[in-house]
């Protein structure tokens, strides 16, 4: 029982990691960077979040006009920092979102505070009853809704990748900018949704983990937990997201409480890595990543 | 009627009169290197225009001038009468669709996505409806669906229509590109030397193609190419570029027998 218990929690809490390795995957599927700024929107947005709610505006009022705020630097990064680059090598673009992040990191906390702020949307983090009583399990109420609002999004976010007009148009971005500007895909508004996009991931997962561990300066660190899922998952697959997400958080939770007692405790912090190292070596693209195609 | 005549008549029948793009005093430099010197020419609606010259010529920078990649210095464009700069993408919705030298496909994405995106500017509905595969969205989605299976069925590839396009050999690669183009319907198709790294089988092949497409749905082509026989053997009417500046045009016939396009291919003692 204990075990199943450990097992469902890890696995909720692996939705949590998902989410955010959500972001980077939306960024590195259309466009080919790895976007070291993620961790920063996470803190941009859970930041505004929670300013917006400390005025006094409604919860669903507040995410909205976050969810707008993350358009605008959508907008921005776009028309400031992208467009001048296009074309130039991934590895320039990906100095830019280094760059980008501490900036990011500066603006939040300089137009917000970087004070620690109690986040309440409104779910509390106590056990669900009902499943008590009816299996004697201790589930956390908030995991099981956060981990419901993850998988809509997921759900969203598969179809618009995999059955729409513009989700063919990012996948294309990402595969070579020339070829899709010539079929008439506008690059600049493919970058602006795409970057949108990943701002409202941003959002879910900033509003999540800022409830549950106060939003403050080291919500841009969560992000390195997002890590070891994309290298796992493969960093161009929505599906890959989820389930690493899960296996890792099942994963870390399960190894914390057999294998921690043998060496001391505290592998979880070190365990996905581990993991991930070891899927490298059987599948170097990660689970979902699109099979590496090489003609010599 | 012998047979030259004929031909010549049919070829009357199929070129308009009507100009569908006339380039005029183009001028493209990259820094100190005078890319284009001055280039002017036309293209009819309805024929195959080609350009040729040596390497360097500038015969890829003029194909990307006229569908908006590099914007020239000086001098002008006029497109179905109508002039202005266009970027890459504006020029795909007006119905200007290009190939690329080095191939350009999405070579993670399967030949029926890479040729699906040729359509996307077709697609109206937005992607909400899509998302929900529903009423028109539906429809929409599966009429563009056969426009593509027409052109996989036209281009012979129909065997392919899962692979994704990167493990496809370079020939079939390359008709993979030609059809994402073909699928967006246009009515100017660029090609930028397309029969470049193709063997004999392969070159004829697609030149079968590029004269049905010409022939069966009327479209105007402009192509850029290495190889002067095959050239010759299927353009109306040929320039031909040398250090940036247009040294000839006119019917291949002409330009074979004009004096600066073989000092240019041959060299010249000076």
């Amino acid at each position: 029982m204990f075990v199943l218990e450990v097992f469902i929690s890890g696995l909720l809490s692996g939705v949590m990691y998902s989410l955010v390795a959500l972001g980077f995957v939306l960024i590195f599927k259309a466009s080919g960077v790895f976007n070291f700024a993620q961790g920063a929107m996470v803190l941009l947005a859970a930041l505004t979040f929670v300013r917006f709610i400390e005025m006094g505006i409604p919860l669903w009022l507040a995410a909205i006009m976050t969810f707008g705020v993350m358009i605008v630097l959508a907008i921005f990064i776009e028309r400031f920092l992208l467009r001048p680059l296009v074309n130039q090598p991934l590895i320039t673009l990906f100095m830019l979102t280094i760059g980008l992040n501490y900036f990011l990191e500066g603006l939040a906390q300089a137009v917000w505070d970087a004070e620690v702020h109690g986040l309440d949307i409104g779910i509390e983090d106590v056990p669900w009853v009902g499943l008590e009583q009816a299996t004697g399990l201790l589930i956390s109420m908030f995991d099981v809704i956060s981990a419901l609002i993850a998988m809509g999004l997921v759900i969203i976010l598969s179809i618009v990748f995999n059955k729409t007009k513009v989700g063919r148009a990012l996948r294309a971005v990402s595969n070579d900018h020339q070829a899709a500007m010539s079929v008439g895909i506008p690059l600049n508004r493919i970058w602006v949704i795409v970057w949108a996009m990943s701002g409202l991931v941003a959002l879910v997962a900033g509003a999540l983990w800022g409830t549950r561990l106060g939003v403050q300066f080291s919500l841009s660190i969560v992000a390195l937990k997002a890590l070891p899922v994309l290298i796992l998952g493969g960093f161009n697959s929505i599906m890959g997201a989820i389930v690493a997400g899960l296996i890792i958080g099942a994963s870390e939770k399960l190894g914390e409480v057999f294998l921690g007692p043998y060496v001391g405790g505290g592998i979880e912090s070190f365990f996905p890595y581990v993991l991930a190292m070891m899927v490298l070596f059987w599948r170097p693209q990660g689970l979902f990543g699109d099979v590496i195609i090489e003609r010599v | 009627m012998t047979a030259t005549e004929e031909i010549q008549s049919a070829a009357d029948q199929r070129i308009s009169d009507e100009v569908l793009m006339s380039v005029r005093n183009i001028r493209l430099s990259f820094g100190g290197v005078k890319a284009l010197r001055d280039v002017s020419f036309d293209i009819a609606k309805g024929e195959i225009r080609a350009i040729i010259g040596p390497n360097g010529a500038g015969k890829t920078s003029m194909l990307n001038v006229i569908n908006g990649v590099y914007h020239p210095q000086e001098g002008t464009i006029f497109y179905k009468g109508k002039t202005g700069l266009m970027k890459p993408h504006e020029a795909a919705t007006k119905g200007i669709s290009r190939t690329f030298q080095n191939l350009a496909l999405f070579r993670g994405m399967t030949t029926l996505d890479n040729i699906m995106t040729g359509r996307n500017m077709k697609i109206k509905r937005n992607f909400l409806w899509q998302a929900l595969r529903w009423g028109p969205a539906q429809r929409e989605e599966s009429e563009n669906r056969e426009a593509v299976e027409r052109v996989i069925g036209f281009l012979e590839i129909e065997s392919i229509r899962k692979t994704p396009v990167g493990r496809l050999p370079y020939g079939l690669q390359k008709r993979v590109e030609l059809g994402r183009a073909l699928a967006a319907e246009p009515e100017l198709l660029l090609l930028d030397e397309p029969m470049s790294g193709m063997n004999v089988e392969e070159k004829e092949d697609m030149c079968r193609f590029i004269l049905d497409v010409n022939d069966e749905f009327g479209t105007t082509i402009c192509l850029i190419e290495h190889d002067m026989s095959v050239v010759m053997d299927i353009s109306d009417r040929v320039v031909v570029l040398d250090y940036g500046s247009k040294i000839a045009d006119g019917t291949p016939n002409e330009v074979r027998a004009n004096q600066a396009v073989i000092d240019a291919y041959l060299g010249v003692s000076h």
